[in-house]
């Protein structure tokens, strides 16, 4: 197991620089995920953990060595792709042995290596097969069985989920999941799927534009995001952003909404809101904390929010409700049993101890400090 | 009009049209095969018609028990064969370099191969010749192959180019992580992968040698050394001035094998010229 240190870590195609300069760490045994929309550059920081891209400034550190120059197959790194990146021609037992087989190990122990990465994943009777011969999941699971073949020290992992339909992907999650639980190998995995990323990572790292806007534990990330890119990009759906402007009234402070009812601020916020009396914010609520079903510890912390109902999406367990609050659209997520009938009038209250304030300039979150 | 009507004047047209592309191409050959059926007084008959009267196979025995036939056939396929094997060996890598490589000027590259592929051989034969005998390589199979090989090259490499393109670079990426260096992964995933390509590229490489005609018509003129292009030319000369349908045989017969292996192949020359046109 190793720790992998990136350090002012820049990468450019001709004049065009994608990667600014970013900074992170990997500790031994963590699963890292570096989550972004498309083009953020979190495929090109994997390829150059990899070796499987040139690094055009900073460095990469692999158990304390700058691998930089080293070439791919002296970092004892496996690596699983978006498209699975099976050999066509070798059967399966023959993917799942060819790392072994490159680095000299013996037939018995690329024998015995195959035996057991199919019986942890549960692949033995595909093993005579070729890859044309099995389905999506059976290859992402052979793929991912590539890779923990070799027993190496650091995983990668290139949105390897993206190709699966929804049902397959949260099974394989979950076994990924599993597989570092069991084996607890240092992972890098890359994603534009927030969800997965919440649920795999133990530290997630939030890039945009070649820059990390946010490292943390998803916890963190969703309960204190730095930035409005990284509150609306982590959770779903996403969270409600309203313009709005910090007032002071009679009863203390409020955050008053653009063409919205005021909503009280609690006790326990009130030094953060009062700094920004008279400035306009982008006030951040998730969709459930705008609901009908809270408990007694919140109480407090209750504004009312009365929404007329748009659009009403059952999912089962909660409904979602689409409204408007001025301009703004927002979602609500409420129990099912309210009743939500297109142009009825919900009565509903926002929990403001789990608002977020944010500057309306510059969507950088608004701390007391 | 209903559709079924205008479907069928549609597929009547398309028929129609067929035809006469059909005619265009097999007309020659037609007339070809007439000729070299036909005995010494029929060959030149006023009449248009494509068998003849007494149709006869004499022509055909005639050339093939001409002593350098069999000579010029086996300089054919030793030339063809070398020709595409030659082009294969640098055309080879050439393409994964163009294929995999992001290098300055790489476009320019791909359209210099196809520029020069577009000068006809004729515009350098005569340089060409002097170029060839000042280093005594005039009159030689192996001058002629070496020529054969860099003609076939860029036609060889775009072919192959195309292919690789549908190979997809993580196979390699997963290679090279796997253990493999570049070549490596080259040999070991690349190349199997490419073999499809690799033998439809050849093949339809190997049918255009056997119908070179230029290159070994300047730099070749020993009679025992010419391929079966030019030893048919040569039939001309050899027999009386009645020779029209001895030649007429002699180019049937050169071509039965090019055609044979088009028919038995053509799946894979097909492939080869649409390699890299659809993806997936």
């Amino acid at each position: 197991m190793v720790r992998v240190v990136v350090k002012n870590l820049v990468k450019k195609y001709g004049d065009l620089q994608v990667i600014h300069s970013i900074n992170f760490s990997i500790e031994d045994g963590e699963f890292v995920v570096l989550v972004g929309p498309s083009g953020c550059g979190k495929s090109t920081i994997l390829r150059m953990i990899a070796g499987l891209e040139t690094v055009s400034g900073g460095e990469i550190v692999i158990d304390d060595a700058v691998v930089n120059d080293v070439p791919p197959r002296e970092r004892d790194v496996a690596m699983v792709f978006q498209d699975y990146a099976l050999y066509p021609h070798m059967s399966v037992r023959q993917n799942l042995g060819f790392g072994l087989k490159m680095r000299g190990a013996p037939r018995a122990e690329i024998q015995a290596a195959v035996k057991r990465t199919a019986e942890i994943l549960q692949i033995e009777t595909l093993l005579e097969r070729k890859p044309k011969e099995l389905s999506g999941g059976q290859r992402q699971r052979v793929a991912i069985g590539r890779a923990i073949a070799r027993e190496p020290e650091l995983f990668l992992f290139d949105e390897p989920l993206s190709n699966l339909d929804a049902k397959l992907r949260v099974d394989m999650r979950t076994q990924i999941k599993r597989l570092h639980m069991a084996f607890k190998t240092t992972s890098v995995y890359v994603t534009h799927d927030q969800v997965e990323a919440m649920t795999l990572a133990d530290r997630i790292v939030v890039l945009r534009g070649g820059v990390i806007e946010q490292i943390g534990a998803p916890a963190d990330l969703y309960g204190r995001p730095a930035n409005i890119f990284v509150a609306g990009f982590i959770g779903s759906p996403t969270m409600n952003f309203l313009s709005a402007r910090i007032v002071a009234n009679g009863a203390g402070v409020a955050v008053a909404p653009d063409g919205g009812a005021p909503l009280g601020v609690p006790k326990a916020l009130e030094a953060l809101a009062s700094r920004h009396v008279g400035k306009a914010v982008t006030l951040g609520l998730r969709p459930e904390h705008i609901t009908n079903a809270w408990t007694d510890d919140v109480r407090d912390a209750l504004a009312p929010v009365n929404v007329k109902v748009e659009l009403a999406e059952p999912l089962g367990a909660d409904t979602l409700i689409f409204s408007k609050i001025g301009e703004r659209e927002i979602v609500c997520r409420v129990n099912p049993q309210a009743s939500a009938r297109v142009g009825e009038t919900l009565a509903l209250h926002a929990n403001m101890s789990c608002m977020h304030l944010f500057d309306a300039k510059s969507g950088a979150a608004l701390t007391v400090s | 009009m209903t559709i079924s009507r205008r479907a069928l004047i549609a597929d009547i047209g398309t028929y129609v049209a067929f035809a006469a592309i059909f005619l265009f191409f097999a007309g020659p050959l037609l007339w070809l095969f007439s000729l070299s059926i036909r005995n010494s007084g029929e060959v030149y008959v006023s009449e248009l018609r494509l068998l003849p009267k007494e149709p006869t196979i004499v022509n055909f025995v005639n050339v093939l028990h001409h002593p350098l036939f069999p000579i010029y056939l086996w300089n054919g396929l030793k030339l063809s064969i070398a020709g595409a094997f030659g082009a294969m060996l640098f055309a080879t890598p050439a393409a994964y370099a163009l294929s995999r490589f992001r290098f300055k000027r790489r476009n320019l590259v791909m359209i210099g191969l196809l520029a020069f592929q577009m000068i006809s051989p004729l515009v350098i034969m005569v340089p060409l010749y002097r170029y060839m005998d000042g280093i005594g390589l005039t009159d030689s199979l192996p001058g002629a192959a070496m020529v054969y090989i860099a003609i076939s090259a860029p036609l060889f490499t775009w072919m192959l180019k195309g292919f690789l393109d549908g190979i997809p670079q993580s196979l390699e990426d997963a290679a090279m992580i796997d253990g493999c260096t570049r070549w490596g992964a080259f040999l070991r995933v690349i190349l199997p992968l490419s073999l499809p390509g690799l033998t439809s590229a050849f093949v339809l490489n190997a049918i255009l040698g056997w119908s070179q005609f230029v290159v070994p018509f300047i730099l070749i003129s020993k009679p025992a050394l010419l391929p079966i292009a030019v030893g048919i030319f040569n039939f001309q000369g050899t027999y009386s001035q009645n020779s029209t349908q001895i030649l007429a045989a002699a180019s049937v017969l050169s071509i039965i094998p090019a055609v044979a292996v088009f028919l038995i192949l053509q799946r894979l020359i097909v492939g080869a010229l649409t390699a890299g046109a659809v993806k997936g």
